[in-house]
């Protein structure tokens, strides 16, 4: 199948539609994809508006389902895209296994630990690539678990030679390594390995694909994100946000010195707040990868991916 | 909680209430400025000016969310308002401007004085060092913005503080040898810029009168390259030929049709064939046999069902070619007969990229070279690499992000803002860079100083001016140029200096740059403005800055140390032409 085609028959299920969802949905709609289903079954509130720029601009919604009264601007983006909405509970839906069987791929937004675990087991029985992300102000991630994935990306000739089974990074491999020095391009094939997202909260790998100097350096963003998604979502202070990170740190494998005051402080403020341009940034790398994904052109993001406002990092590790 | 909870969590009060009071510029309304608009919308800006000089394109409805169907050849900055209203629900004030940035009647100074930052969202390099040159003179942050395909780049600007748009040497993009295009093209692309270029250029769009002076110029770049005088004049006349086909886009098609392919595609090859010289080395081209093709082509044209147009991967005959050729020639001539004054070249505009196809692949085929699709020949006719959607809204995000520094402060020294590329490596999404300072080699704002100049009246002569500006700087010796390259005045050129300011061509929103002729002091470019009195910027200008000459030490003399003689300066790249 070609690319577009690809494209043009993939039917995605978004859970959740805040801010991150939004910049998504928008940016797979326009892009082109078969249909987009999205579950949500919140009520707009004022916060809301911070960052959700689909919302009609009248303050006689607040309190109605958010995605009744949203969904025509979306399907205005692109009137070739099929938008289904559900207004079902999230965790209740997760009981009806066979709602997410017809989907190619899954975006989980905005979700607690708990959540994503339950639903990584449905896409890993069901063979569904999955994609979680979400944000605090000026920090988010995205978790991939797409399983096995093999990408085939061709370029002109700008690095040095590959050679089949060499390791990219701990969980991308060459699979086949082809030169056409006449037209100067080489064809680069990768497979990709995923581990479980339940396992990436105790992953031994940081130490092994980091050096002394960049473990030394590690943003304190990466534990205290990693911690916040086991919290039920209501607001943490800066000892309990310290307290879940030092844990983090320690079943990564990591020294909490990592920790820095400036960091926990920012994250205290910041913590479950939406920020639009940190959604725009992880809304287009994340639909990026998904086209990407699906028409097996890059290799995607494997398999945690953090942006960090303060340093402008998006350091991606394989844990 | 309020609407605006999560921007008092995130930017903190004091910043919030900053950001609300600041008034803003976004230059550019395409593809970064859809998404950037949003964000800084919903970052909470209290008032952005948009401005942008293009109408909304069939091509842009895919990755423009804005902008629909409906909206097609309206104005984007007026449109992009109106859709953004939708969201505005932090009442921002909103004000679009159709117009071109690089206009100082529309724009003047003044205007430009009232915002606290400029966001670029542009897509061409002369806008991007015009608005450079801008934050320049008024010492205003700016971020620049742009991608190509899956890459970009924000780049914070402190005005002589970072790095200006100016300090980083920019690729120039390829050119051809004239001749190359006009009489020995090798390579598909040589026959496509002869037919977008030279072709439909001279049939089509706007163009300027030549005069004897822009004629001689002409002949001057053609003898630069060769000393073949034949083909040199064969080709000054094939321009003037081609001046005449021009008329004929106001008769039929079936009239235009012949005229021109027997001239473009017989005639032309025929005379170029004549000059011996130039085919000793290369394969003689062979004139399309058109003849051959004429009974085909009108039954072809006779019968409507044909679909060759809507096939843009398939390599077409010449037949097809030829077909193609006449339907787009049909359409644009229509399109100047029913008052469209002249017609751009716009790989959007099927017509014109219609033409440009079939004319180049017909020409490609008298020279033996092959011969491409409608796809294929876009891409390279339209130079581009696909803008993609993500990455705009990626680069749009971190356009954002990055100046919220700026707001807390206000300051332009100490600014810990990144310069961010987008470029996917397995163990990261972005690169980032701290921001490094002016280069000192920069003319724009390293070798320069900048300031606005007041005059009250143009009547003044130039002699008047120079001594004040000399007076007032303490210049021994000076040169001035007007505008871009407009040589007005120097040490052996004072032809001017009895001229009223007015006649030499001085006026509201232009520059003047003066050159310190003894090379003590540095340059000073001068913005003009007409106001209540005559005054000049207060400057302290620097001692000139002088580099060393990387020399290949082969032909010079041993340098020795201390010796004066070896340091030579810097130049701005500034053209002398005397008027």
């Amino acid at each position: 199948m070609g690319t577009q085609l690809r494209l043009r028959s993939a039917k995605v299920l978004i859970i959740n539609l805040g801010s991150v969802g939004m910049e998504i949905v928008k940016n797979l709609v326009l892009g082109g994809i078969n249909s987009i289903d999205i579950v949500d079954d919140s009520v707009i509130k004022e916060e809301d508006y911070a960052a959700q720029f689909f919302l009609p601009n009248d303050d006689k919604f607040i309190g109605e389902l958010k995605l009744p009264n949203i969904i025509e601007p979306i399907k205005e983006l692109n009137n070739r895209v099929n938008i289904n909405i559900h207004t079902d509970n999230f965790n209740q839906l997760l009981a009806d296994k066979d709602f997410f069987k017809k989907f190619d791929l899954i975006i989980g937004t905005e979700l607690v630990k708990q959540e994503i675990i339950e639903l990584n087991e449905l896409t890993r029985t069901f063979n569904i690539p999955l994609y979680v992300t979400g944000l605090h102000g000026i920090f988010g991630y995205i978790i991939t678990d797409l399983i096995q994935h093999v990408s085939t990306v061709e370029r002109n000739t700008i690095n040095q030679a590959k050679t089949i089974g060499e390791e990219l990074s701990l969980n991308k491999v060459v699979e086949n390594y082809q030169v056409d020095k006449p037209n100067n391009k080489e064809i680069l094939t990768i497979k990709d390995t995923y581990s479980p997202i339940s396992s990436i909260f105790t992953s031994d790998n940081l130490p092994k694909q980091l050096s002394k100097r960049q473990l030394r350096k590690l943003s304190s963003s990466l534990p205290i994100i990693l911690s916040l998604l086991e919290s039920d979502r209501s607001e943490l202070t800066t000892e309990e946000i310290n307290l879940k990170a030092i844990q983090m740190c320690s079943n990564l494998g990591i020294s909490p010195d990592i920790l820095s005051k400036e960091y926990l402080q920012e994250f205290t403020n910041q913590q479950f707040t939406e920020f639009v341009p940190t959604s725009a940034i992880l809304g287009g790398c994340l639909a990026q990868d998904v086209i990407q994904f699906l028409s097996k052109r890059e290799s995607p993001i494997n398999n945690t991916l953090i942006l960090d406002g303060l340093r402008s990092e998006m350091p991606i590790y394989s844990l | 909680m309020a609407k605006d909870t999560y921007l008092k969590k995130v930017l903190g009060e004091e910043r919030f209430n900053h950001i609300k009071a600041s008034k803003v510029l976004m230059v550019g309304a395409g593809g970064i400025g859809c998404e950037l608009i949003k964000n800084l919308m919903l970052t909470g800006f209290g008032e952005i000016h948009i401005v942008d000089l293009d109408t909304i394109t069939l091509s842009n409805l895919n990755r423009q969310f804005l902008f629909r169907q409906k909206d097609i050849n309206k104005s984007k900055a007026m449109i992009l308002v109106k859709a953004v209203e939708k969201f505005n629900y932090f009442d921002c004030k909103l004000i679009p401007h159709h117009g071109n940035i690089m206009n100082t009647e529309l724009f003047p100074i003044s205007w430009w004085s009232s915002f606290d930052y400029i966001y670029n969202a542009l897509d061409n390099v002369e806008a991007r060092t015009y608005v450079n040159s801008i934050a320049l003179f008024l010492k205003k942050p700016l971020m620049e913005s742009g991608t190509t395909g899956f890459q970009g780049q924000v780049l914070p600007i402190y005005p002589y503080q970072s790095e200006c748009f100016d300090c980083i040497p920019k690729d120039t993009p390829t050119t051809y040898p004239v001749c190359t295009i006009r009489s020995t093209p090798s390579k598909p692309v040589h026959c496509i810029t002869w037919a977008k270029e030279f072709l439909f250029m001279q049939l089509f769009d706007e163009v300027q009168i030549l005069s004897p002076e822009k004629l001689a110029e002409q002949r001057k770049i053609l003898e630069s390259e060769t000393t073949d005088k034949k083909e040199i004049d064969n080709l000054m006349n094939e321009t003037n030929e081609l001046n005449d086909l021009r008329k004929l886009t106001s008769s039929t098609i079936e009239e235009f049709m012949d005229n021109l392919v027997n001239k473009i595609f017989v005639k032309d090859i025929e005379k170029l064939i004549r000059i011996d010289s130039l085919w000793k080395y290369r394969k003689q081209p062979v004139p399309l046999d058109y003849a051959t093709y004429n009974s085909e082509l009108s039954s072809m044209v006779k019968s409507t069902s044909s679909d060759v147009l809507h096939n843009e991967t398939k390599v077409w005959s010449i037949l097809e070619n030829l077909y193609v050729l006449y339907q787009a020639s049909k359409s644009l001539i229509d399109r100047i007969q029913s008052g469209e004054k002249f017609i751009s070249f716009d790989k959007d505009d099927d017509d014109t990229l219609n033409f440009v196809v079939s004319a180049s692949n017909l020409r490609s085929s008298i020279f033996g070279i092959d011969v491409m699709s409608k796809f294929d020949i876009k891409q390279i006719a339209g130079n581009i690499i696909p803008a993609i959607a993500t990455t705009n809204a990626i680069i749009s995000g971190f356009s954002d992000l990055q100046s919220l520094n700026y707001f807390k402060s206000y300051e332009l020294s100490n600014q810990d803002a990144n310069t961010v590329f987008v470029s996917m490596k397995p163990n990261r999404f972005v690169a980032r860079a701290t921001l490094a300072s002016p280069n000192p080699q920069c003319a724009s704002c390293s070798l320069s100083s900048r300031g606005i100049m007041s005059l009250s009246s143009l009547d003044g002569t130039l002699q008047e001016l120079i001594d004040n500006i000399k007076e007032f700087y303490k210049y021994e010796d000076i040169s001035l140029i007007l505008g871009k390259n407009k040589l007005i005045y120097d040490f052996d050129f004072e032809d001017n200096v009895d001229r009223s300011l007015n006649s030499l061509g001085f006026k509201s929103g232009e520059t003047l740059l003066v050159q310190d002729d003894n090379d003590e002091l540095e340059n000073l470019e001068l913005y003009i403005i007409i106001g209540e009195e005559f005054k000049l910027p207060e400057l302290t200008l620097r001692a000139k800055k002088v580099f060393k000459e990387e020399t290949d030490a082969e032909d010079d003399e041993p340098i020795e140390e201390g010796v004066v003689d070896d340091i030579i300066e810097v130049e701005p790249p500034i053209k002398k032409q005397k008027v």
